[in-house]
């Protein structure tokens, strides 16, 4: 239950009553695809849904299909037993179905229903008990598609475990045409339905009414399974990490890590296309779309990917540089801004600048930058700025609810992460739309919400899921779930908070102590610290190892590694800022980290991480269920990181 | 809410604080007994709230505008976007330059092509995609005024006129709905987004031709959509309307012989009308306006989007009321922003509000819907209807700029103050939104609207202003600037063309929150109208 804009009393929503959508179509025509997807959807809603599959009951009950007599996937003459058998197995299945509805709302029933008799008995026995019931037919007559889905998914399903593979293909095929000889296509009108002609190319509509059954049209118009790649990554290190209203812009590090963001994307995106057997900029690369939101950190992070773009129109190439930029070996391009039409929006061809350790990198990849407002991170309210200590020391109450349910708790005034959900759902649907290549540039909120959709995880996992700065997460939608991996390139400053260390630093530090607070060392001292190292202790070198950590340091950061030494007047600035420091109660000051935004990552910090990456999340090899959440999936090896230090 | 009637009947006899003090047990109360939202959280009263730290005006932010300037000198991008400072910018309008679709609608007469359309363009418009409608009746009778203005020649428009028999007239017909869609595709060409073709389009060869037309054109997704009816009632009033509204065609007629000639028309269509059939096309069939739709080949995420509209709309007789909250403590104190509890005033409007509704509303379900924000809840707290909170609903974030007043914001921004007077809409503050953006987030909000029945919105002015520019269709740049008063209700009763519209002000004082565009000559002109449009509003060329 992630976004329902309401919750009933009978656990119905949108006054739509209770639904079974019957799927219809032959093997290999993505109903499954299309059953999950949906399921995940209308759970994302806050819908209770439930997939019914009679596959997996199958084998749940009787094992893989050698264990079924031969008769069994052949619809002529069946010997009695069998007979006896199939009805076992779909009254079972039916059963499933009845018993999740004394509590569910929608239930997917994912089976062939190929003949009309045997499904018009099925939608009269529930319709009779007042379910709404909707066939939802899948036809494809794309061989490709079914090829590629009997070849990625159904041999490698347990049915088929120790075949060889094109053995496989062919009694799958079989298994087809067989059922092809009974197959009725929907056309009766007796019953709404839905007909979704090659996933999603087109789609046919009949009587369908209500608007929970409109938004489970909508979202169907909206799927697909072309192959693409969605990747997300945060923004870089902003001057101001810890407050919202700021806006603030990116720092000396959050430029770095933009442009070692653009190299890495990039050069990730080259490998990947080569391994779908497409080159980039080549035929068959339908171009990288980003997305950010209209914060500032969000989109100058996407900004050296325009650059890059710009840069190649005019036909300038930047020398082969390292992978981690600096200031000294990174050659100036004169370019001018005014020259880029808009900054949110541009697509150009261009030639990256050619890397000499990555020699995959390719020449024309065409880049698009979208700004988002509904992308914005979740809004703190008026616990803006403030350090945990604060919030909790001005606000108790609050507090004690907060850390109860960092998922549900709105703070005065500001969002809670279901108030961010409910924003982010127009961008699901764009998500679902998209069908080139997406990197998604964002903040630490936006992007465990939207992974939390793909993956499937519930609502109250979603505050906890880890997003680490300078991790690459790369999610590949599969048949039937999606494929999650993390790549870490970056070290830089602004990666924050060394392992498990929130809570660590609360006590350590200065950054926990709130205005006031007459707990600690005092904040005299804190500015003392302050002072001194504006006075000239913070040499640029250290500036560079650890990053603008919190406010005070900052601030001296960048006067001192920045701005020539005879323009400062560090007596009066350094003054200043500590007096700022210690009236305002600003935290992480001096050798402290940046609180960062703690009303967006609170949960992550202290609640223990919740990693996504690495691994498959599927429904229909070797499952796993994990407590709670109705989700299957499959570990797969560390790919991610491996594969990055080969 | 037997609670809430004791309170309202010895109340007068406190003072703010107690009342204050029992608004906010209401809103425990209330929030207890699960009539808010799950999420609904109450501040609890803080002696001592720490300062804003990076609000504007604060030395904060402008020490750290400077230090931003500095940061770019780390940067390795060779030319870093313009410098951020100051509270706030203009943001420029989304790029939909790549969109370029065409509707053409299916229909016969008094189905309702012209009510769809027109919903969808406004629907759209709203969303900020350049969208027009080109209505061939419109076109036919400019064209036929023209005439008869400058050559003396006066056409007749009846039943005759639209008979497939009448060769002559088919040919006269046909041309114009040619030359309609010439002006589409061109219109589109500079720089539309979503040209819609208002005409009956009912045969299959008059489809064809479109179909074929828009094949030479490079990058025109052409959808149809049908309109079919198969209500009486719907289509009587439908010819009610035609017949009464005054429509030109009908101007020499007594209302008996334009009801007869009328349905004359429809028939000489029916004769020869043909629903779309063809497999090939991409079409939407709505029936009963939303009763039942149809769906096939049917791309794209604008047209999704279409077809989720039009699938939520529905014609029921309803009523949309919005009001905004009673007056607050920051309105009598000209702030912005902020989450404060009504004024002794705004408690009064609080009380007073369910009498009103109540008295126009009568028997039939209402449903409320509130912000998050404490003074809207406070004013819904004693409406005995069912109530819902909406994030969505919360008013335009100032940024840096909350709950300051806007003599303070001149005084410490003075060149950004006047940015944004000069192009409000657009004007986004910094750490919070821009009118666009509210428009973006409220979306979802407009989705529900039309498929909701009665509704009441507790809101604030900058929600309220950009719903109402919704249902009344008025344009982007006067939106800032409607006037949505205090301790009014603002009642709108959707019809055919627009929206009808009363207002009840309560008299109960309030402050007058509204600021009109500085140094305009002419204030924004924001009168609707529920008029239907008759003829086209540029000038066409008379083909002799």
């Amino acid at each position: 239950m992630v976004a329902p804009l309401y919750t009933t009393d009978s656990g119905l929503l949108f006054h739509a009553g209770k639904i079974l959508v019957v799927t219809i179509g032959l093997p290999a025509r993505g109903k499954t695809h299309i059953s999950r997807s949906l399921e995940r959807y209308l759970r994302w809603m806050g819908v209770k849904t439930q997939v019914v599959s009679l596959g997996d009951y199958r084998r749940k009950t009787l094992g893989g299909a050698q264990k079924l007599p031969a008769d069994y996937f052949h619809l002529g003459e069946k010997s009695p037993e069998t007979i006896a058998l199939r009805k076992k197995v779909s009254d079972g299945c039916e059963q499933q179905i009845w018993d999740f509805f004394k509590t569910g709302q929608v239930v997917i029933y994912d089976a062939n229903n190929g003949t009309r008799e045997a499904r018009q008995k099925l939608a009269e026995r529930f319709h009779k008990k007042g379910i709404h019931v909707i066939m939802l037919e899948s036809v494809c007559d794309n061989k490709e598609i079914i090829e590629a889905n009997i070849r990625s998914v159904k041999i490698s399903s347990p049915d088929y475990r120790g075949w060889d593979s094109d053995k496989a293909v062919q009694d799958y095929y079989t298994r087809i045409r067989d059922h092809e000889e009974y197959y009725d296509p929907v056309e009766e009108k007796d019953w709404p339905y839905i007909r979704i002609f090659n996933v999603g190319e087109r789609i046919m509509v009949n009587n369908i009414k209500g608007y929970l059954q409109s938004r489970i049209v909508f979202f169907l118009m909206n799927i697909h399974n072309t192959p693409r790649t969605i990747y997300f990554a945060r923004s870089g290190q902003s001057l101001i990490e810890h407050s919202y209203k700021a806006d603030s812009d990116l720092s000396p590090p959050g430029w770095e890590y933009a442009e070692r963001l653009k190299d890495f994307v990039l050069e990730r995106r080259a490998k990947n296309l080569a391994g779908r057997g497409v080159e980039m900029g080549g035929k068959g690369d339908s171009g990288l779309m980003i997305w950010t939101s209209t914060r500032r950190r969000a989109h100058h992070t996407a900004w050296p990917f325009l650059q890059a773009a710009a840069a190649s129109t005019s036909s300038m190439v930047t020398p082969a540089g390292s992978h981690l930029p600096t200031p000294g070996n990174a050659t100036p391009i004169n370019l001018n801004p005014s020259s880029i039409p808009t900054l949110t929006s541009l697509t150009i061809n261009t030639a990256v600048p050619h890397l000499t350790e990555a020699p995959m990198l390719p020449s024309k990849p065409r880049i698009k930058v979208i700004e988002k407002p509904q992308m914005s991170e979740i809004n703190p309210g008026i616990w803006d700025g403030l350090t945990p200590d604060q919030a909790r020391k001005y606000y108790p109450q609050d507090w004690e609810r907060f850390v109860r349910d960092p998922y549900a708790f709105r703070a005065p005034r500001a969002e809670s992460y279901h108030d961010l959900s409910v924003r982010l759902e127009p961008t699901l649907i764009e998500l679902e739309r998209e069908k080139q290549d997406l990197l998604i540039i964002g903040h630490a909120s936006v992007i465990r919400c939207l992974l939390a959709y793909l993956i499937g995880l519930p609502a109250s996992e979603i505050p906890a899921i880890e997003v680490a700065r300078g991790d690459l997460l790369e999610v590949t939608p599969a048949s039937y779930g999606v494929h999650c991996r993390a790549y870490h390139f970056w070290d830089g400053p602004g990666r924050v908070r060394d392992e498990g260390d929130f809570g660590k630093n609360k006590h350590e530090g200065v950054g926990g102590e709130g205005i006031g607070s007459g707990e600690g060392k005092g904040d005299g001292e804190k500015a003392q610290a302050v002072v001194e190292s504006m006075g000239g202790i913070v040499s640029e070198e250290r500036i560079k190892g650890e990053g603008l950590m919190g406010l005070g340091g900052m601030m001296g950061g960048i006067s001192l590694s920045t701005l020539p030494v005879e323009q400062q007047d560090s007596d009066s600035s350094s003054a200043g800022i500590s007096r700022l420091g210690v009236d305002m109660g600003v935290g992480g000051i001096g050798e402290q980290k940046d609180a960062n935004n703690f009303y967006e990552n609170y949960a992550e910090d202290t609640k223990g991480k919740r990693k996504v990456d690495s691994f498959f999340v599927g429904n229909n090899l070797g499952r796993m269920e994990v407590p709670g959440s109705g989700v299957m999936r499959t570990r797969e090896p560390e790919a991610g990181l491996s594969e990055l230090l080969s | 809410m037997a609670d809430s009637e004791t309170l309202h009947s010895d109340s007068n006899s406190r003072g703010i604080a107690a009342d204050l003090a029992r608004a906010a047990d209401a809103l425990e109360t209330m929030q207890a007994s699960g009539e808010l939202a799950p999420v609904v959280t109450v501040a609890p009263a803080s002696p001592n709230v720490p300062p804003a730290l990076f609000g504007a005006g604060g030395p904060m932010l402008k020490r750290f505008d400077e230090s931003t300037v500095a940061s770019r000198k780390g940067s390795t991008a060779p030319s870093p976007p313009p410098s951020v400072k100051g509270i706030g910018k203009k943001v420029a309008k989304p790029d939909y330059s790549e969109q370029k679709i065409v509707v053409a609608m299916v229909g016969l007469p008094a189905r309702g092509k012209s009510y769809l359309s027109n919903k969808l363009m406004i629907y759209l418009r709203w969303l900020e995609y350049d969208v027009k409608v080109f209505n061939v009746g419109q076109l036919r009778r400019t064209k036929a005024r023209q005439k008869a203005q400058k050559l003396g020649v006066k056409e007749n428009h009846n039943a005759e006129f639209f008979s497939h028999s009448n060769a002559q007239a088919t040919q006269s017909r046909d041309s114009l709905a040619e030359e309609s869609l010439e002006m589409l595709i061109k219109w589109l060409k500079e720089g539309g987004n979503v040209g819609i073709h208002d005409a009956t389009n009912s045969t299959k060869s008059r489809r064809a031709k479109i179909e074929a037309r828009l094949a030479k054109e490079k990058g025109m997704i052409l959808i149809f959509l049908e309109s079919l009816c198969d209500d009486p009632a719907v289509i009587a009033a439908n010819v009610e309307l035609k017949v009464s509204q005054g429509d030109p065609d009908y101007k020499d007629m007594s209302p008996d012989e334009a009801r007869k000639d009328f349905l004359r028309r429809i028939n000489e269509y029916e004769k020869v009308y043909e629903t779309i059939t063809e497999p090939h096309l991409s079409y939407l069939r709505i029936k009963n306006v939303g009763e039942e739709v149809t769906m096939s080949r049917i791309n794209g995420y604008l047209s999704s989007r279409i077809a989720f509209y039009l699938m939520n709309l529905h014609i029921r007789p309803r009523n949309i009321f919005f009001s905004r909250h009673g007056e607050s403590q920051y309105n009598v104190e000209g702030k912005i922003g902020g989450d404060s509890l009504l004024s002794l005033r705004g408690m009064q409007y609080a009380k007073a509000l369910p009498a009103l509704i109540t008295d126009n509303i009568g028997e039939k379900p209402l449903t409320v819907w509130t912000s998050t924000l404490k003074r809207t809840i406070q004013t819904a707290q004693y409406l005995p209807y069912t109530k819902l909170t909406w994030k969505s609903l919360d008013e335009l974030d100032a940024g840096v700029c909350d709950g300051m007043t806007y003599e303070e914001i001149e005084q410490a921004y003075p060149d950004d103050y006047a940015n944004r007077d000069e192009d409000k809409f657009n004007y986004r503050y910094r750490g919070g939104e821009s009118y666009r953006d509210v428009v973006v987030r409220l979306e979802p909000v407009i989705m529900e609207l039309e498929r909701q029945e009665n509704i009441l919105i507790i809101g604030h002015q900058a929600i309220l202003r950009c719903l109402y520019a919704y249902f009344h269709h008025l344009p982007q740049a006067d939106l800032p600037y409607i006037k949505i008063p205090l301790h009014t209700v603002i009642k709108l009763t959707p019809k055919a063309y627009g929206c009808d519209e009363e207002r009840y002000t309560l008299p109960i004082n309030a402050v007058d929150t509204h600021r009109p565009k500085p140094k305009a000559a002419k204030q924004p002109n924001v009168h609707p109208t529920t008029q239907r449009i008759y003829y086209v509003e540029e000038e066409v060329k008379t083909s002799a």
